[in-house]
């Protein structure tokens, strides 16, 4: 059941994200070729400059679009009318979260791809590849020489840490639309609500927590402590939230559905 | 076999309101049964307790032995009182849709009503009148071969003549072994296919009964009893 949530949450999230990819190939190649016909740039200021900021609204609405609309698609779909279908399909709530959250992240890291492919399509000329490359051995040399043998880990927690925030971001603020849904008739600005008022407890709780780690860490600055203790610990504090915001919604949807 | 709804003194608070206080009811199979009353009766809370979109305050609620969940959502089919489907989908988008979560759902079935009642499958619901997507509703919900239909309100907006055809839908396109709960307050014209009635005031069930008992018994129609009952 999971696999068939999952099919039908890209269908109907592909519907409007895909045609943004589309708009991003375009204005790539567009621009690509702008930038290898320099005669435009001089003798058409204008339009080399509305194909560039093209350009950039473009890379620009991947992230803010994408975001927007993986997060109506959500509120829509669970609370509004809809609701009545989803949760009487023979499926559990926690069936629903995890396919919304699932699509929600690929989709997510696909924007981040889709920017980067599209950026170094736009700068990188074949020449150049080689440039390209020894920039990546000197980022590696460095980590070496900074973090020694804690430089692979180093890699991996980062990429760990990036995919726990991404997580925490759609957790955090499906938590907020599962409280927001209680409020009958306000649903949306009790979300709104619910997403300040969490903000502002974690906030709370970091300040706390860095304060406490500013103390700890005084007395050794190694940069080795990175890989070997702070991001462990952020990894660690990250994951607990995301259990906490899931199973909390979870818990909300499953005795606290509040659909009109 | 197990009575197809089992509802052992059942009650929804919300707040300080009691929408439903101490409900016993059990429905058999086989049944066509009318869920009577006026407006904030309960009705539609009764109904989203059996579909699991709502859980009971107190006492315990059994669909086929089973508290509601995903085995219970299998048998049940519901139509709500709200236009539920994505706008977005076409008719065709939906009968996917039903065919891809409900193994019980009649894709032959559902395409040959849609064509009895000249829908177009291609046609996106968003163009679609209110009373076209209720009958839409209704064909998906009737095509799944239930053990429970629930049908909160299913004729309240469309004409006359379609009502006709969708409670002869009703009553000829369910297995003996399915009983069909119906809520509604439009009494007089679904009072010809009910086997049985239930009277709800106040979240309480106030009667239940054969409608041929309270005809013997009584000598007059539902619609009259329910107008004395419920008399302002």
């Amino acid at each position: 059941m999971l696999t068939k949530l999952i099919k039908h949450e890209f269908k109907a999230t592909s519907r409007i994200l895909l045609p943004l990819y589309l708009v991003l190939a375009v204005f790539t190649i567009i621009n690509r070729l702008n930038f290898n016909f320099d005669q435009l740039q001089e003798s058409f200021p204008l339009l080399h400059g509305l194909i560039l900021s093209g350009y950039v609204l473009s890379l620009i609405a991947m992230f803010v679009v994408t975001f927007v609309i993986l997060i109506i698609r959500f509120y829509k779909n669970l609370t509004s009318e809809e609701g009545y279908l989803m949760f009487t399909l023979p499926v559990t709530p926690r069936q629903l979260i995890n396919s919304k959250l699932l699509v929600a992240s690929v989709w997510t890291v696909l924007s981040f791809i889709a920017v980067i492919v599209s950026l170094f399509f736009l700068v990188i000329f074949p020449g150049e590849m080689h440039e390209f490359l020894r920039v990546i051995k000197d980022v590696r040399e460095n980590l070496t020489e900074s973090f020694g043998s804690y430089g692979i880990l180093f890699i991996i927690e980062i990429i760990i840490v990036v995919i726990l925030s991404i997580l925490n971001d759609l957790l955090k603020i499906y938590l907020s639309i599962a409280i927001g849904q209680l409020i009958n008739g306000h649903k949306l600005i009790g979300s709104i609500g619910a997403y300040i008022g969490i903000n502002i407890v974690i906030q709370i709780i970091t300040t706390i927590l860095l304060t406490i780690a500013g103390f700890a860490y005084q007395t050794y600055a190694n940069p080795m402590d990175i890989p070997r203790s702070f991001f462990p610990i952020m990894i660690l504090l990250l994951l607990l939230l995301n259990i906490v915001y899931y199973e909390v919604t979870n818990y909300l949807f499953k005795n606290k559905l509040n659909l009109e | 076999m197990n009575a197809i709804l089992e509802c052992k003194s059942v009650s929804k608070k919300f707040g300080n309101l009691t929408a439903l206080s101490n409900v016993n009811l059990t429905l058999e199979r086989g049944r066509i049964v009318g869920l009577l009353g006026p407006n904030g009766s309960g009705k539609t809370t009764l109904i989203k307790l059996i579909n699991g979109l709502l859980v009971p305050t107190e006492g315990t609620l059994l669909i086929d032995g089973n508290k509601p969940g995903p085995e219970t959502k299998e048998v049940v089919s519901y139509l709500p009182d709200k236009t539920y489907l994505p706008e977005w989908m076409r008719i065709s988008d939906a009968i996917e849709f039903y065919k891809d979560f409900y193994g019980n759902f009649d894709e032959a079935k559902a395409r040959d009503m849609l064509a009895r009642l000249q829908l177009d499958p291609s046609r996106r619901l968003k163009a679609l009148s209110k009373g076209t997507k209720e009958k839409v509703h209704l064909i998906l919900v009737m095509s799944r071969k239930a053990d429970l239909y629930c049908l909160d309100e299913p004729i309240g907006g469309v004409d006359p003549a379609a009502r006709d055809y969708i409670l002869n839908t009703i009553i000829t396109n369910y297995n003996e072994n399915a009983t069909v709960l119906i809520s509604t307050h439009l009494i007089a014209d679904i009072e010809n296919v009910l086997d049985d009635v239930i009277f709800i005031r106040n979240g309480q069930i106030t009667l239940q009964s054969s409608v041929d008992e309270i005809r013997f018994q009584e000598g007059k129609s539902i619609d009259t009893l329910f107008r004395e009952v419920f008399k302002c």
